[in-house]
């Protein structure tokens, strides 16, 4: 894919809550938007395109919210494109956005995604507006059940990623939970939701926007702060459900990763990639998704969580942010991921900063865990050179 | 046997609630106290406010003003039918209205009697329901009538002065949908198998797998199956996982204890079932590996008025669920790849 090179200029996102009560959807989207092109020194005007993502429209009952919310992100007389990839679709937008730019199309794009679950309810609209909806816990609990007795994972190793997760997310000023005081014993304690998934292995419900702004090379060289270059992106999918489908360890997954990986030269994503930002919204999704995308080695990925690699100040952090499971604003969450990867490589992550990151990677997932998007990030166009 | 209908009839109701921000809530506060207002930003009156200029993105401000209660109409169209949906009864109809002080139009009902009493220019004036029956929404203004006297309304562009926190910051938005799904070829098929009694799947003739019920598609192989491709399935089969799920509550749940979804491996084929409920055991005693075999609703109970066209596997109200059958356990080791 000849492409020009993509930074990511501007970053921005709301403080994510159970209910931003004092805020409209067209507020919240501008909230995060606005960080965006203060970040980027930019104003509306600047913008040549605008990408929403947000995941099925059912879940705040408002139709077709990109027409709604066009003026309100300063669209008026521009291109609006919507983008829809269930969970993954945070990641989508991101990506979609960094095509506009990266084909020449457009010089300086928005990618916003959002959700404000309070409007409405989530568990109610995953299940078709029916009774008894299992929700994204009960769709994925079977899964998470088989990998623990495919890998012979212990049991606590789901409580330890639930820990790890919410003492990054309380270092994270936006974070929907702050649990600074969680333990395992908490988690441990905490009602069974979705056997064998617990009430603190799974993610919020949140309110929440993210925006990131794109440039090109010129853009990027010329931005007051450092850019993120985007340096891969892939999406890939798969049916639903049929005989010998593989959900625990998916074929789009480990495509999506094996494309980022070949387009920049990755080898051994362990050692070469410095930290990664991974769609966890139930704890045992760590080690599963660090063995599907080949970080660890089938059967491992648990290991790399027993021994503190994947902690903050561990040798392959995941999750610097909180990740899902301190804040998850559904159709947002895809972009936080991709966004907390661009901060890192550009220095700007704060808290949760992990030392002299140049290579993150990002990944989304949603539906019958069969949608994936991804991308790599670097402080350089080269950050393995 | 009932008739297997052609269309699946669905209802989708639910209470959203609109959060509606610090300019939607004054407006809206304003209107409960019968006051319409607008916003002053980029020179010019927007009414009703929005919290951002709709031209340049920018912030629109609090400088709010008086406007109406009479105004001008621009352009209507005429509604000779209402519905049970509209919120008056007689032919009506929907216009621009330039309230005096605004600079923009906004959308409301004009009752003007009769499609010829309309005209470019016609003054109107806002009629509003009783104090007590305002709840801060756009239809506390009943509809707007022409207007006995067309001179300008009194206040019309002074200041409001916002109080800091508005009475209403919030809006029921009741969603009442009914919709209609064509019953596919595929679909149909299953919901005759299962007013029959039976299980039937569709064979894919290149990849040999069965899809239960039929989905007139390989996924796979991506290639159209039809009533050629139907095979008989047994009802009966081994939990290869599940989940005991515990309840969320909203509105129209009925489940209040915890319940457990399986996934069943039907005996001597490739196809699992997902997510179906098992009977006459404590949800915490399911295992994988059990012998289970369908429980039918009597025939003459059957109801397949809920599968839908994308409810593959779905039982309807055919199957009351899946009961063990006392055989002893299959090893749980040989269906950890059998989730699908």
């Amino acid at each position: 894919m000849s492409h020009q090179p993509v930074a990511v200029v501007g970053i921005g996102q709301t403080h994510h809550k159970k209910r931003r009560g004092d805020v409209s959807i067209a507020g919240l989207v501008r909230e995060a938007a606005v960080r965006a092109l203060e970040d980027a020194n930019m104003d509306w005007g600047d913008i040549d395109a605008v990408v929403l993502g947000k995941a099925p429209d059912l879940f705040e009952g408002v139709m077709k919210p990109e027409m709604y919310l066009a003026d309100a992100l300063g669209a008026v007389n521009k291109p609006m494109f919507r983008v829809h990839t269930a969970g993954s679709v945070g990641g989508s937008t991101g990506i979609v956005g960094s095509h506009l730019v990266g084909s020449g199309r457009h010089k300086r794009v928005l990618s916003l995604a959002f959700e404000k679950q309070s409007e409405g309810n989530a568990q109610f609209a995953l299940g078709g507006g029916k009774s008894g909806s299992i929700g994204a816990g009960g769709a994925f609990a079977p899964f998470i059940r088989a990998y623990i007795r495919r890998s012979g994972a212990p049991e606590d190793i789901g409580w330890r990623v639930a820990v790890k997760d919410r003492l990054n997310g309380a270092k994270n000023p936006y974070a929907h939970l702050k649990l600074a005081d969680i333990t395992i014993d908490k988690v441990r304690e905490s009602p069974m939701m979705w056997d064998p998934l617990h009430f603190l292995e799974s993610c919020p419900s949140s309110d929440g926007a993210c925006a990131v702004i794109f440039t090109d090379e010129d853009g990027g060289k010329a931005a007051s702060k450092p850019p993120a270059w985007v340096l891969a992106t892939a999406m890939k999918s798969e049916p639903s459900t049929f005989a010998g489908r593989d959900p625990v360890s998916p074929q789009a997954a480990h495509d999506c990763s094996d494309e980022i990986y070949k387009a920049i030269g990755v080898t051994n994503p362990r050692e070469q990639i410095d930290c990664a930002e991974l769609y966890v919204p139930f704890s045992w999704y760590e080690p599963m998704w660090l063995e599907a995308h080949d970080i660890a080695a089938p059967g491992e990925g648990w290991k790399m969580t027993e021994r503190g690699d994947t902690a903050l100040d561990g040798s392959f952090p995941v999750n610097m942010s909180g990740g899902v499971l301190s804040s998850n604003p559904i159709g947002a969450s895809g972009l936080l991921r991709f966004s907390e990867a661009a901060l890192q490589v550009r220095g700007q992550a704060g808290e949760h900063q992990v030392g002299g990151a140049k290579l993150a990677i990002a990944q989304a997932y949603g539906a019958n865990a069969q949608f994936f998007a991804m991308w790599a990030v670097g402080s350089s166009l080269d950050p393995l050179g | 046997m009932p008739d297997v209908v052609h269309e699946s009839v669905f209802n989708l109701q639910f209470p959203f609630t609109r959060t509606l921000g610090s300019t939607l809530s004054t407006f809206f506060s304003a209107l409960a106290q019968g006051q319409i207002i607008g916003v002053r930003t980029g020179g010019r009156v927007i009414a009703p406010p929005l919290e951002y200029d709709p031209d340049t993105a920018a912030d629109s401000g609090t400088d709010y003003v008086k406007v109406g209660p009479k105004g001008t109409v621009s352009a209507w169209t005429w509604v000779p039918e209402p519905t049970h949906l509209h919120t008056i009864k007689n032919p009506f109809a929907f216009a621009f209205i330039t309230l005096d002080g605004a600079d923009t139009a906004m959308i409301h009902l004009v009752d003007a009697g009769s499609e010829s009493a309309m005209k470019p220019g016609m003054r109107v004036e806002a009629t509003f329901k009783p104090v007590d029956e305002r709840v801060g929404r756009i239809d506390d203004i009943l509809a707007f009538v022409p207007a006995a006297d067309p001179a300008p309304s009194a206040g019309a562009g002074e200041s409001w002065d916002a109080p800091a926190e508005p009475e209403i910051s919030t809006q029921d938005s009741y969603c009442d949908l009914v919709y209609v799904d064509n019953t596919s070829a595929s679909t149909l098929l299953w919901m005759e198998s299962l007013l029959a009694g039976k299980l039937v799947g569709q064979k894919c003739p290149v990849c040999s797998r069965t899809f239960v019920g039929p989905r007139g598609m390989c996924c796979v192989d991506a290639i159209e199956l039809d009533e050629t491709n139907v095979v008989d399935v047994p009802d009966r089969g081994v939990i290869t996982n599940f989940t005991v799920i515990t309840p969320v509550q909203y509105p129209g749940q009925l489940e209040t204890e915890p319940f457990a979804r399986c996934s069943i491996l039907l005996d001597g084929t490739d196809a699992v079932m997902a997510q179906q409920s098992i009977l006459d055991i404590p949800a915490d005693q399911v295992r994988v590996g059990m012998h289970v075999a369908a429980v039918w609703v009597p025939e003459a109970e059957r109801d397949v008025s809920e599968i839908g066209n994308r409810g593959w596997g779905s039982g309807g109200d055919c199957i009351s669920g899946w009961r063990h059958t006392g055989q002893p356990d299959e090893p749980e080791e040989n269906y950890l790849e059998r989730m699908m």
